[in-house]
């Protein structure tokens, strides 16, 4: 053998391995057959196979006899150790009691706030992720370019899933689903028994590209022909009775399911509540593509479609290649189209500039970072009484480190004392959790549950060690440095004076009020601007409006006449598309003669009814509005002040401008009013005429609605509408726009109001145990002549002034977050001096009560009590 | 089942180290079974047996020359003890005991 070439050696990272789980007693015999083996093989079979075999010895080797005992402090000293370390920290515990009630408290309030959140969170990450293909799945949006800058919608041709499939090879399957018009709400009749229900319409691959579970049928079946219908067993237990034999069996749809007969060919499981489409039944697109004529046209967006694409198809490329795709269909041009992931809809739900840009993914990350904070704040606790207690246990690490203990091993004392807290407060989180979770689940419209808690079993014990590791990696590392003769001496009281020890534990106190003014100013902020567009004036009326729609053919002015005929009745209208709150048609299409010719403009463009203006209160400011005595209206339009001043024409009133290709002549000015939500900006709103409007709203006199609106329930139920009456007052519809802000400025509250009783509980024991350092001083100070008041002074000064820091630091920090956060509103309140100033005075007034309250008894005692030992 | 029970690889292994008296060591044992009995072993296999059986008391290991062709790593050579030789005996005796027991028509293929 040449001595030059040193032979191949195995794998160096298997035998490292080997080496490493290999009983110590044992590694070098049989590494050794492990060479001769593989060097025999080297010539028998060829280094490459050699390798291979090695790799497969090595595995095999695994094996309970052969590797090392799991737990390495397999020694009995080690366990003595730790019994050892255990009964001194139950020992500590039983003898300060008020120190380890308030970390005990503090960590476990803590641990469960942090807990719900990552129940929260974890939910809103696994929306919509259940689906076997789900990082293949794609929603197809579209851009397209409009005055006001691009827009972004989840809506498209109905043609488009199929021209697609045709046209990528890159795709496994196109899905077609209804859009919000073809939704799937109506009603199914099935002998004398009906139900209404919201489906969803979706072609024939549906079932192949999202995982819904189904109970009957077959993904492959379930929507073959044109009549196919799912029904959920719920609705098949309404229409049937039975989920049993029901397959081909046949359902009736109603006018707004195109009055079509379905045939039932299969029987939907549990849909899982985090999918974020939720429906009764599936029946076939086809259905939808056959009644309707315009969808079948590339020019109407009538669908909304999902691609899966094949494995290993570069997502990116796919939508290079995509973008330009629709603008070659005919009447086109301005549409973009890209895809987003299906799941990331959920999260990232808002566009700019054609782009996702966020959307609930930013309470998220607030509510994670608020979990974290509040941890923080909770092991700042413990990390600053354990270094207050620091003094008390000095002659522990003393007497110790004499007899020869390590300073690791004293290290490990102090981590196992803070991890035993720490899993104690886990204890008592977990019975928190269980005893808040349906309040939590009340506020954040979650159907969550504690058993939940199982799924994340690692990731909770992981969260609790960190927290003891965070809360005891201070004291481990601080007092296992002292130094056994100064501390034998009797040097103690110099190591609490220690200034760096000091500027520590002021730092964390300053970092905990900082946090706790922030979290104030949050809540105010949050509150005031919920409020403010609550109550903001809108330009329009919003008190007792009640808002209901009426599906079907009936004739609507003998409704509104008949309404208007009941005595509580103040006045009643009708409109298109949803009440004024909820309004939707936004577009383009008018002309005028001094336009700009490159400048198109949007307008807010509703088909209102006769008394619109009247019903909401909104002021005409010139000339007149819709009204009956004028004849027919449907030639003339209202314009509110902004769309007057965007037209820009003097003395508008009575002025013709363009509404498509019709002439239509304007006959009032209205003053502005604000339709849906104030994340959005005041539009410019040009109302058309139009008596067919099927959603009516209906002022009521203040006194006696409980009558009136069970009159107008007579009314409309003796036009026998299929659907039964639901109503909501439009000022309810209002709140609703705000409902994630509302989430988040109860979650906040309740959040913030936990950070606050951390922090002061943190507070109460600094003060207990500093006071207690002190008892001899105010004794000696009581004795010489100290009044209680001069003593509570001397005691709380420090505090005040450590408090005043954190307010100092917090105040810039909360304004820019909360300018940030405001920007979400086109209307936003001004950032007042008060709310800043009102936080730190209301943070420094609960720490001055904390504080005080204790040292005033303290400052009581009877200096006898104080001085009489030694 | 008299008081030494051995499983049947253990057996064989036993066996080999026997058979192969001063020279029984992780390979040779390997190869050995390997060569006689044709079939397959793993060093994993083959290691926790001769750990399990020395803890029963039936081998006895030395540590032996190292030797560059071994990456430095000396031998761990395996002997019987005497129990070891007894658990081999008695359980051969066993064996035999058993199988005089069986029926000679039981035996006779030809009758199938």
């Amino acid at each position: 053998m040449k001595s030059s070439a040193p032979p191949p050696s195995p794998p160096k990272i298997l035998l490292r391995f080997f080496r490493w789980f290999c009983h110590p007693d044992l590694v070098d015999s049989i590494e050794g057959d492990l060479y001769e083996l593989f060097e025999e093989n080297i010539v028998q079979k060829g280094l490459h196979k050699a390798r291979w075999g090695f790799a497969w010895e090595v595995l095999r080797l695994l094996r309970p006899s052969l590797i090392l005992p799991l737990f390495r402090f397999y020694k009995p000293i080690y366990i003595a150790m730790i019994k050892h370390n255990f009964i001194l920290s139950l020992r500590s515990f039983r003898r300060y009691k008020s120190s380890f009630l308030i970390n005990l408290i503090g960590l476990s309030t803590g641990l469960a706030c942090a807990l719900m959140i990552y129940l929260w969170v974890n939910d809103e990450l696994h929306m919509d992720k259940f689906h076997v293909k789900n990082d293949r799945l794609y929603q197809v949006m579209q851009n397209s370019q409009r005055p006001e800058g691009i827009r972004t919608s989840n809506q498209s041709p109905a043609l488009l899933a199929q021209a697609l499939k045709q046209d990528f090879p890159e795709i496994e399957q196109a899905i077609t689903t209804g859009n919000n018009e073809f939704n799937g709400r109506g009603i199914l009749k099935q002998g004398n028994r009906q139900a209404e229900v919201d489906g969803l319409f979706a072609s024939k691959d549906f079932f192949k590209a999202f995982s819904f579970p189904l109970a009957q049928g077959t993904p492959q079946q379930a929507l073959s022909n044109k009549q196919s219908i799912v029904l959920s067993q719920k609705l098949a237990r309404q229409l049937f009775g039975t989920t049993k034999n029901i397959i081909g069996k046949t359902v009736k749809g109603n006018r707004d399911l195109f009055g079509a007969t379905y045939q039932v060919t299969g029987i939907l499981g549990e849909v899982p509540t985090n999918s974020t489409l939720q429906f009764d039944f599936v029946a076939n697109y086809t259905m939808v593509f056959s009644k309707v004529e315009w969808i079948r046209e590339w020019s109407g967006d009538g669908a909304r479609t999902y691609i899966a694409l094949k494995p290993k198809v570069n997502a990116d490329a796919f939508n290079q290649k995509l973008g330009q795709y629709l603008q070659t269909k005919p009447d086109r041009e301005d549409n973009h189209l890209f895809i987003q992931p299906f799941s990331e809809r959920y999260l990232y739900g808002k566009y700019k500039n054609g782009a996702p840009s966020g959307g609930r993914i930013a309470y998220v990350r607030l509510f994670s970072l608020i979990a974290l904070f509040v941890l923080l704040i909770a092991s700042i606790n413990f990390m600053n009484l354990a270094t207050a207690h620091a003094t008390k246990n000095t002659k522990e690490v003393g007497v110790k480190k004499a007899l020869g203990v390590t300073r690791g091993a004293l290290a490990f004392r102090f981590f196992q004392e803070s991890i035993l807290l720490a899993f104690l407060s886990l204890l008592v989180a977990l019975h928190l959790v269980g005893l808040l979770l349906p309040q939590f689940n009340l506020i954040t419209g979650k159907a969550l549950q504690i058993n939940q808690l199982l799924d994340i079993t690692w990731p909770i014990l992981g969260i609790t060690l960190f927290t003891g590791l965070a809360s005891g990696i201070y004291p481990a590392i601080y007092l296992s440095s002292f130094s056994p003769i100064k501390v034998l001496k009797g040097a103690s009281y110099k190591l609490r004076a220690s200034s760096k020890v000091y500027l520590v534990r002021k730092g964390l106190v300053i970092f905990q009020f900082a946090l706790s003014v922030i979290f104030i100013v949050g809540v105010v902020v949050v509150h005031q601007q919920v409020s403010y567009v609550q109550t903001a004036e809108v330009g329009y009326s919003r008190d007792q409006v009640l808002h209901f729609k009426m599906r079907g053919k009936y004739n609507r002015e003998t409704l509104i006449e008949r309404l208007k005929g009941i005595p509580g009745v103040v006045n009643a209208t009708n409109i298109h598309g949803g009440s004024i709150v909820t309004m939707s048609g936004f577009g383009t299409g008018f002309q005028w003669s001094n336009q700009d010719a490159d400048k198109e403009v949007a307008f807010r463009r509703p088909h209102i009814g006769y008394g619109f203006v009247e019903t909401l209160g909104i002021k005409v400011l010139q000339g007149r509005s819709f009204s009956k005595s004028y004849g027919d209206e449907t030639s003339k339009l209202m314009v509110n002040e902004a769309a007057a001043k965007l037209i820009g024409m003097k003395d508008i009133v009575g002025k013709t401008i363009l509404d498509g290709d019709q002439k239509k002549q304007i006959i009032g000015v209205v003053k502005n009013f604000k339709v849906r939500s104030m994340h959005e900006a005041l539009q410019p709103c040009i109302m058309r005429f139009s008596p067919r409007g099927s959603d009516f709203m209906v002022k009521l006199q203040a006194k006696n609605q409980a009558q009136t609106i069970d009159q107008i329930k007579r009314v409309y139920t003796s036009f026998k509408p299929e659907y039964p009456f639901v109503f909501q007052f439009i000022d309810q519809e209002y709140q609703a726009l705000y409902q994630a802000e509302q989430r988040v400025a109860s979650l906040s509250k309740y959040f913030t109001i936990i950070a606050i009783i951390i922090s002061c509980l943190g507070l109460l024991g600094l003060t207990i145990f500093t006071n207690e350092q002190r008892m001899k001083e105010i004794g000696i100070r009581k004795v010489l002549g100290a009044s209680v008041l001069q003593i509570v002074r001397l005691l709380t000064g420090t505090f005040a002034k450590t408090v005043l820091t954190a307010i100092l630091v917090a105040l810039p920090i909360s304004y820019l977050l909360m300018d940030q956060w405001l920007d979400n509103f086109a209307y936003q309140i001004a950032l007042q001096w008060w709310y800043f100033v009102g936080a730190g005075l209301a943070v420094l007034f609960i720490a001055w009560i904390t504080v005080s309250l204790q040292t005033i008894r303290v400052a009581q005692v009877n200096p006898v009590n104080c001085l009489k030992d030694e | 089942m008299g008081k030494y029970y051995l499983g049947e690889f253990e057996e064989v292994v036993m066996l080999t180290v026997g058979v192969l008296y001063d020279e029984a060591y992780g390979v040779s044992i390997k190869k050995e079974i390997e060569a006689r009995l044709d079939r397959k072993v793993s060093v994993g296999a083959l290691q926790s047996a001769l750990k399990r059986l020395e803890q029963k008391g039936y081998l006895t290991s030395r540590e032996g020359e190292t030797n560059a062709k071994r990456g430095g790593r000396p031998k761990r050579y395996f002997s019987l003890t005497a129990a070891g030789k007894r658990a081999i005996e008695d359980t051969r005796t066993m064996r035999n005991e058993l199988y005089d027991a069986i029926p000679k028509i039981a035996l006779n293929l030809e009758m199938n």
